[in-house]
């Protein structure tokens, strides 16, 4: 049978514009490119200013992790200025980040995701008409109760940012607020609001408690059936759904994954240096290989960018961040043989390409390496093993299960603030080089900085979605996202619902990958401008 | 019923996601309550592809009725005017916003990107980008100073970094309910409700203001932000400390200096080396004064604050 070419511009319902062709052949996907359409040029922006203008311009980046960002953007300038940075702030920090993220769990499964439970594929599966009854866009039962309670966990976020999204309250140093115990406590309340009427009686079915006993995939098997709380709550619900309808059987992607770690401890990285970050964060980083099951450590001098496939003209070769010379090509015409998208191909130098996110994040959380006292988690990576590796279904699973543990988090930083000690010690400015790491809801996010003469020399992102979006290397390997499309069925190439499902479980961020790269020098680009 | 289509230009989609945290009346109440109807809308929308190819070219037949085009974003013209850095649907997404606004009854601007040209317009502005009626102060943006909507309105402004999701909803509430004659535009067609009063209005470190009280360092409790930190809440027009952040706060509540998001200069001085969250004075006294107030009457008030200045003002004001 003949191949037929799908080209589907946008996929909609993932952050930003994404592009995608697939060529189909005897109703599978047999090749696959995705692309990024819109080119801005943030670093271009930045160089030249301010140290501190990547406090105000990456949140902007992307609206939807923007705390993310700050948080990079904050810890990028710790190191390079050597600063000291008060336990109060590190809370601070880690506290807008979780609250962030537990914000765009619920939000990314029910407006982005679960609507296409709802797609007239599923028509005969016995889970269909309840599946509408919940998830259908704005009228869905439990679609209107989660977004409007996940814009309760960025309250907190206001009571100690003054406002989310968009808030440059981390610095260099340490936070810009000192709350008070009305803030704390009006934001305990809060969370407990969201607990006690969303998370709990909605998603789990269950209490936090309960649902933290669950260590393995029998338990929770175990759990499902335990009671009808269980197996008819959205998790429950969506868990049996998602099999009936055969999600765990696509979608798996690369099968190397990735993590930065994050949420430094408020003791042990009061001195932050880019060596001492791996030691120092609760969620520890590291690199995941399922081929071998093994775990290591991550470094940023592992990261490679390759632009061969993408639109910019600076040869073939894999470079680190701080050695980009992004020159962006004028013409940008789509040619899938050569360049067709505005994001780079990112990879580790020895291992190849990642897979970032949730998914990445609790496969490193089941491995033994890092510190005794870091988080560790063995869950999903149990369940990965056992359901014979990735899928649509882990991953979208993966990212549901973390918002237990962030919860737990919240309340511990909550706990941990001394409110009458500093907030802030005041840095002195200089020259260097830094670098700064977090995890976006969607995956490893970091920033490199270079400060000269006072003023930015150069500043470099690699978003989450860089790393999951990302075009053919030079070695024309695919991205992790092309690469979960091979493979998958698509039942009616009129309505390709399942590439949706792919690209959507990925929870990729367009927004944050097509900005996140920049032209070589500001002469370049005026010649573009001007002609 | 009103239609209301909703696309992403040069964009971060901040204001899409302040919105969904819309409480009086949420997301959701607008569509089942206040008889909006979201046509499409990329983070929300159900069609994909070619589906919604033909749903757009069904809006620019005139086939389906777009009563409010909300855009969120700059237009992007490079390279070259062209646009083709950033193609949405198959096109340059300049040339779906330019049939698009020619058949809509209203369109909405929402945030700096789209109102201003926000931070991508920075210079040196590599995306070549246009906010929809304006490049940050100067008239015209993408669709011309002439333009107006079939309704025979300019295009309304919502800026801010992002928008307030109270002042986005509450204008779609405005237009579909037939109360937009109640609106007055100011000059950069931002609705009056909002735009009026400054940021200031209602800022909790009001007091220290007036007592020449300063922050002197991030992390404190007490003072006011305008003469070491760079607050421009005296001179910003918005409203966010009346109508608060997330319902709970605002910036300068918080203790970060607010950087005038809603006024088209913003990002102020382009963020050039010492600008920064640091009040530009020329000889101790700030440069750029609340409006209305002149230097000499300045350097008086100065005077008489500090000697009427109250013990508290430098104390550890909103304790724990
Ligand atoms: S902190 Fe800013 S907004 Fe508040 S009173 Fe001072 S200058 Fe005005
Ligand atoms: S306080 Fe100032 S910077 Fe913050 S949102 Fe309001 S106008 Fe914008």
């Amino acid at each position: 049978m003949a191949v037929q070419k799908l080209e589907i511009s946008p996929v909609g319902r993932v952050e930003g514009d994404l592009d995608v062709r697939v060529d189909i052949e005897d109703g599978y996907v047999v090749n696959a490119w995705t692309k990024a359409e819109l080119f801005r040029g943030f670093e271009v922006i930045l160089r030249g200013k301010d140290p501190q203008a990547g406090l105000i311009v990456t949140p902007r980046i992307c609206g939807i992790c923007g705390a993310s960002h700050l948080s990079c953007a904050s810890w990028a300038l710790d190191t390079a200025w050597g600063t000291e940075v008060p336990r109060n702030a590190i809370l601070a920090r880690n506290l807008g980040q979780l609250v962030e993220t537990i914000q765009s769990h619920p939000r990314h499964f029910y407006a982005l995701y679960a609507i296409d439970l709802t797609n007239k594929k599923y028509k005969n599966s016995p889970f269909y008409e309840e599946a509408c009854k919940r998830f259908s866009a704005f009228t869905g039962t439990s679609y209107e109760i989660a977004i409007t309670t996940s814009a309760k966990p960025v309250e907190l976020y206001a009571l100690f940012g003054g406002q989310w999204p968009h808030s440059s309250y981390m610095v260099p140093g340490g936070v810009m607020c000192a709350p008070t115990l009305t803030d704390v406590t009006r934001g305990w309340g809060i969370m407990e609001y969201f607990r006690t009427n969303w998370l709990e009686p909605v998603w789990l079915g269950c209490s936090l408690e309960r649902y933290e006993q669950i260590q393995t995939y029998e338990d929770f098997l175990e759990w499902l059936d335990e009671s009808p709380n269980h197996a008819n709550s959205d998790l429950g619900f969506y868990w049996r759904m998602g099999l009936d309808i055969g999600l765990d059987k696509y979608g798996a992607g690369p099968g190397k994954y990735l993590t930065w770690g994050y949420l430094p401890h408020e003791d042990k990285y009061q001195k932050p240096t880019i060596e001492g970050r791996n030691a120092a964060v609760i969620m520890k980083g590291g690199v995941y290989d399922s081929f071998t099951d093994t775990h290591q450590m991550v470094d940023h001098t592992f990261t490679r960018e390759n632009t061969s496939h993408a639109w910019y003209e600076e040869g073939t070769a894999d470079v680190h961040p701080f050695d980009r010379t992004t020159v962006p090509k004028e013409i940008n015409t789509g040619d899938y043989e050569g360049k067709y998208s505005w994001s780079t191909a990112v990879s580790h130098k020895d291992l190849g390409r990642m897979e970032v996110g949730s998914l990445a994040r609790q496969l490193v959380a089941g491995g033994k390496h890092g510190e005794s006292w870091q988080h560790y988690d063995g869950l999903v990576l149990d369940m990965f093993k056992k359901m014979g590796g990735p899928s649509i279904h882990l991953r979208e699973f993966a990212r549901m299960h973390e918002s237990v543990k962030l919860y737990r988090e919240v309340e511990r930083c909550l706990r941990e603030f001394k409110l009458n000690d500093p907030w802030y010690i005041k840095p002195t400015e200089k020259d260097g080089r830094g670098w700064g790491g977090t995890e976006a809801s969607r995956g490893a996010l970091c920033h490199w900085v270079e400060v000269e003469g006072g003023k930015i020399k150069n500043y470099q992102v690699i978003a989450p979605t860089t790393w999951n979006v990302g075009p053919r290397d030079g070695n024309h390997t695919r991205g992790p996202i092309e690469d979960a499309l091979i493979g998958i069925p698509i039942e009616d190439p009129t309505n390709p619902v399942e590439v949706g499902h792919v690209a959507r479980s990925f929870d990729s961020c367009l927004v944050c990958t097509v900005h996140a790269h920049d032209a070589k020098t500001g002469k370049e680009l005026a010649r573009f401008r001007t002609n | 019923m009103a239609n209301v289509l909703w696309l992403q230009g040069g964009a971060c989609s901040g204001n899409t996601i302040s919105f969904l945290n819309a409480e009086e009346p949420t997301l959701v109440d607008l569509i089942t309550d206040f008889g909006i109807n979201i046509l499409w809308h990329p983070s929300l929308g159900l069609e994909l592809g070619d589906d919604l190819q033909q749903l757009l070219q069904d809006c620019v037949s005139g086939k389906i009725p777009v009563d409010i085009l909300v855009f969120e974003g700059t237009v992007v013209n490079a390279p070259k005017g062209s646009g083709e850095w950033n193609r949405f649907a198959g096109r340059p997404m300049k040339d779906w916003l330019a049939d698009l606004s020619k058949v809509a009854a209203f369109v909405v601007a929402v945030g700096d990107c789209a109102t201003y040209g926000g931070i991508p317009a920075m210079e040196p502005n590599p995306s070549e980008s246009v906010g929809l009626q304006f490049l940050k102060r100067k008239e015209g943006g993408s669709l011309g100073t002439d333009y107006r909507s079939q309704a025979g309105l300019p295009v309304i402004n919502i800026p801010g970094c992002p928008a307030h999701p109270d002042w986005i909803s509450q204008i779609l509430v405005a237009v579909a309910t037939g109360r937009v004659g109640d609106i007055t535009l100011d000059e950069f067609h931002r609705p009056e409700t909002f735009f009026r009063s400054f940021t200031q209005t209602g800022c909790t470190r009001n007091m220290h203001f007036s007592y020449k009280a300063s922050t002197q360092d991030f992390g404190q409790r007490t003072g006011c932000l305008f003469y070491d930190m760079g607050c421009r809440g005296p001179m910003t027009h918005s409203s966010c400390n009346r109508i608060l952040w997330n319902r709970v706060s605002s910036k300068t509540r918080a203790g970060m200096p607010c950087l005038g998001c809603t006024e088209p200069e913003f990002p102020f001085h382009d963020l050039k080396p010492g600008t920064v969250f640091k009040t530009q004075t020329v000889m101790g006294v700030p440069k750029e004064l609340p409006p209305g107030i002149n230097k000499k009457d300045y350097a008086l008030l100065t005077v008489v604050a500090k000697d009427t200045s109250p013990s508290w003002a430098s104390d550890d004001f909103f304790t724990v």
